[in-house]
């Protein structure tokens, strides 16, 4: 990390090749699988955390702490393209009610996630995903746990919805 | 029933097997890289990266110029210097103030630059012994001088990087001797 703040490049692609898996498949998935927009998430995100890699003190793993980074930089660029990072499901329509499903295919349910409004694809992928508890999330995004609740809850019975649609179209 | 605010083993399955990591585009390193050298947070690079220019066989044509111009500018100086100047050391010794001396580096650099530029219309139609001596004079003159650059300002990148460069053509041409073994951590 020294070496990094020193301006040595070799450190910097290695501490990059450790850690931008993880944080371009997070990205990648908040920004509804947009690759484009992606990848400018990616280099915005290191942009800032190479610039405040001073004041990184390890309370937490690295990973996290750039993920975090990663999260606002992701919601900034929905705002940049006049999208809303607190979108929820849009109000002329009625939440989707959907049964718990029993089987799920795992890129079906990629797809499902894309589908998502912002705000409630934020959530799910957060608390669902990535395992924040809500009250993390209420940190990160600046909501109260409650709302987390709920926007996770909604979020889930769409993406049922979604699935279930999926599954009687196959079946049918 | 099922509870609908929880998830069903299926659902948790699903949500598990989820792909964590996704290797990024390739290119993608690189432009990173690249941006945070043109705000200045990571340095630019001496050494070329993987996959950027090395000492490539122009340079050498380049060098092989060099050292015949060595030569030519060498007999060319000394004869036009005559009883004034014995030597070009000599005449930087005898300058009394850093800026004239300063000046001496300037006009025979300026020399010797020009006497290669002339022998390099010739590089092509020399005899292949002299160009293998052209080389080595050129590089041995490079790396005296830059030697000398180095002693003068010890942090001054250039004049680093040439020194390295040699350094891996020497390298290049004794494979005996043992690799650089490269340390993870």
């Amino acid at each position: 990390m020294d070496q990094v703040l020193a301006g040595d490049e070799a450190a910097f692609r290695q501490l990059y090749r450790r850690h931008s898996p993880r944080l371009y498949q997070l990205v990648l998935r908040l920004l509804g699988g947009h690759e484009a927009d992606a990848e400018d998430a990616v280099q915005d995100t290191w942009l800032k955390a190479t610039e405040r890699l001073g004041s990184f003190r390890w309370e937490c793993a690295f990973g996290t702490w750039l993920c975090a980074i990663g999260l606002n930089v992701a919601r900034e660029q929905m705002r940049r393209h006049g999208r809303r990072p607190e979108a929820a499901w849009p109000e002329e329509m009625d939440p989707p009610a959907a049964a718990p499903l029993d089987l799920v295919d795992a890129m079906d349910l990629e797809k499902a996630l894309t589908q998502l409004p912002d705000g409630y694809r934020t959530v799910l992928v957060l608390h669902d995903v990535e395992g924040y508890t809500h009250e993390e999330i209420g940190t990160a995004l600046g909501i109260a746990p409650g709302t987390s609740k709920s926007q996770l809850f909604w979020a889930r019975q769409a993406v049922r919805a979604a699935l279930g649609s999926r599954q009687k179209g196959t079946i049918a | 029933m099922t509870d609908p605010h929880e998830l069903t083993p299926a659902e948790r399955r699903a949500f598990g097997s989820l792909p964590r990591e996704t290797e990024p585009p390739r290119g993608l390193e690189d432009h990173t890289v690249a941006l945070l050298q043109a705000r200045g947070m990571l340095a630019v690079p001496l050494r070329p990266v993987a996959g950027a220019r090395r000492w490539q066989p122009m340079w050498l044509v380049g060098a092989m110029a060099a050292s015949l111009a060595v030569f030519a500018s060498g007999i060319a100086v000394g004869q036009y210097l005559g009883a004034r100047s014995a030597t070009i050391a000599a005449a930087v010794g005898m300058r009394s103030t850093v800026a004239e001396q300063a000046r001496q580096v300037q006009q025979t650099g300026a020399a010797y630059v020009a006497a290669l530029a002339a022998l390099l219309q010739h590089a092509d139609t020399s005899d292949a012994p002299d160009r293998v001596r052209a080389r080595e004079a050129a590089v041995e003159a490079l790396a005296a001088a830059a030697q000398e650059v180095t002693r003068f300002a010890p942090n001054d990148p250039l004049a680093a990087a040439v020194l390295r460069g040699l350094a891996d053509r020497q390298r290049v041409a004794s494979p005996q001797q043992p690799s650089r073994t490269v340390v993870w951590y």
